[in-house]
């Protein structure tokens, strides 16, 4: 089957987190998940909880620790969607 | 970055919490009357967050246990239990909470937080796979970071994330270490030990969990949500503390495996900290007995807790699922739940204030917490001041 692309996964991404925040906000691959969105890091969790089961991955959250942006955990999606 | 710059932050949060008339973080007990009363603010005060769940710290034969030790043993052991920090007592103990559980080892730390951090960095290294749950305490986090070990976490108390995780984890889920609490200390819900248990059971691992606020409430002997739950025979490693239900201070570690055993040559925070003074291990091995031999102290609490939970819950207010000796009572505004705690303790009664984000799903609570020393007539004033406060502040319902 073949793998979906960076810019598949970065709009898989902003949908599941259209469903994680209360409000409807403005998201794009640049927009940072704590600084921009403010997401509590119990969200951010529950979130990457959602992104690992739409994704069918597991996630060792020291793959994140340079991860900022949308488009940063799209790029970490798609390393261990090849992988 | 200047070094100190990384403090605006905190400072931003010791402000903010410094205007009120009361900062929730900086309350001093300043006389303790009994296990459920102290002066507060300089009036008696019903203490409903404590986790004195069974109200021993003022039990006279404890309280004797500890002065004895203390006139025998002095005041401190003054050093690690790796030199000359093991007294009889420390092994005394731990064959006691040994005997306790029915397992074969125990391993007693100096607070509850180092046996999570100790344990964990001995069990885990470099390579290998944790699975915990989104909501465990930050002792269990610290643990598993601080062990270098790959962290993968899955939904509050949801087997079925658990068993996604397992399955994708591959060969690597035999080995995996699952950790997760029995009775979680914020919202007082439980988590389902037995169908984690299950998920160990069809894809290997190791089950760790952290009974800290479920010794001695739950169960027949006392011995935890593992005990109630039936799964004691499947889980791993239980790990605990003294500071809730054993009204003293330190943590402990048991074990079917004799691996427990070798955590004294492999936990740096149990390897380079001063064990445990005698007179805390004489009033926690006098506590101990309590547990054991005391069922109707058990039995008070759960009253104490279907009593509260039934009016809270009565009033309208958003609660936890379970009935539990610890009530989480969720407000949307956490504004609203400042304001409501300042109440509370204007009426004369103490709980705690957990803001976000400490508190799940970025709202704020006010956890109260009772003990089988609590009276009715003080459960009753309890629920009073909540009536007025949320009145007051919170028409129409909190949450």
């Amino acid at each position: 089957m073949a793998k979906p692309d960076h810019h598949t996964i970065v709009a898989a991404l902003i949908e599941l987190l259209h469903k994680t925040l209360d409000q409807p906000r403005e998201i794009g691959p640049d927009t940072a998940l704590i600084a921009d969105l403010g997401l509590e890091s119990i969200q951010v969790i529950e979130y990457l909880c959602e992104v690992e089961d739409r994704f069918d991955l597991a996630i060792d959250e020291d793959k994140l620790a340079d991860v900022r942006t949308v488009g940063d955990l799209a790029e970490v999606v798609r390393a261990l969607l090849r992988n | 970055m200047a070094l100190f710059d990384k403090f605006a932050a905190a400072a931003g949060t010791r402000d903010l919490l410094g205007s009120l008339p009361v900062n929730p973080t900086d309350v001093v007990i300043e006389r303790v009357l009994s296990a459920s009363e102290a002066i507060v603010c300089g009036r008696p005060t019903i203490m409903a967050g404590t986790n004195n769940y069974l109200g021993l710290t003022f039990e006279a034969d404890c309280i004797a246990a500890g002065q004895r030790a203390l006139a025998e043993a002095g005041t401190g052991t003054t050093g690690s239990r790796m030199a000359n920090g093991t007294y009889r007592a420390h092994l005394e103990l731990e064959a006691e909470l040994a005997a306790f559980y029915g397992m074969p080892y125990a391993m007693v730390f100096s607070t509850g937080y180092s046996a999570n951090l100790g344990s964990l960095v001995a069990l885990l290294g470099a390579g290998d796979a944790v699975l915990l749950d989104s909501e465990a305490h930050a002792s269990l986090f610290d643990g598993c970071r601080m062990s270098g070990a790959d962290i993968f976490r899955f939904k509050h108390n949801d087997p079925d994330g658990l068993a996604k995780r397992m399955r994708r984890l591959g060969e690597r889920a035999r080995d995996a270490l699952i950790v997760v609490e029995g009775l979680y200390s914020i919202r007082g819900d439980c988590a389902p030990l037995q169908e984690f248990a299950a998920v160990k059971a069809e894809y290997g691992g190791y089950l760790f969990v952290d009974e800290a606020h479920s010794l001695g409430v739950y169960g027949e002997g006392g011995r935890g949500l593992v005990e109630s739950e039936g799964v004691l025979d499947q889980v791993d490693f239980v790990v605990g503390t003294f500071s809730k239900s054993l009204g003293s201070i330190g943590g402990f570690c048991v074990s079917p495996h004799d691996v427990l055993t070798l955590f004294r040559y492999a936990s740096r925070p149990y390897i380079f900290t001063a064990s445990p003074c005698p007179s805390v291990i004489a009033t926690t091995r006098a506590a101990l007995r309590h547990i054991a031999t005391r069922p109707a102290l058990r039995e008070q609490v759960w009253r104490n807790a279907h009593q509260l939970y039934g009016a809270l819950a009565d009033l309208g207010l958003s609660l936890g699922p379970d009935v539990s000796p610890v009530i989480g009572v969720a407000f949307r505004e956490r504004d609203v739940a400042l304001r409501c705690w300042q109440g509370l303790l204007d009426a004369g009664v103490y709980t705690n204030l957990i803001l976000p984000p400490a508190a799940p799903e970025g709202g704020s609570l006010i956890r109260v917490s009772v003990t089988a020393a609590h009276s009715s007539e003080q459960i009753e004033t309890i629920v009073g001041a909540f009536r007025d406060v949320v009145a007051r502040h919170a028409p129409g319902c909190a949450a």
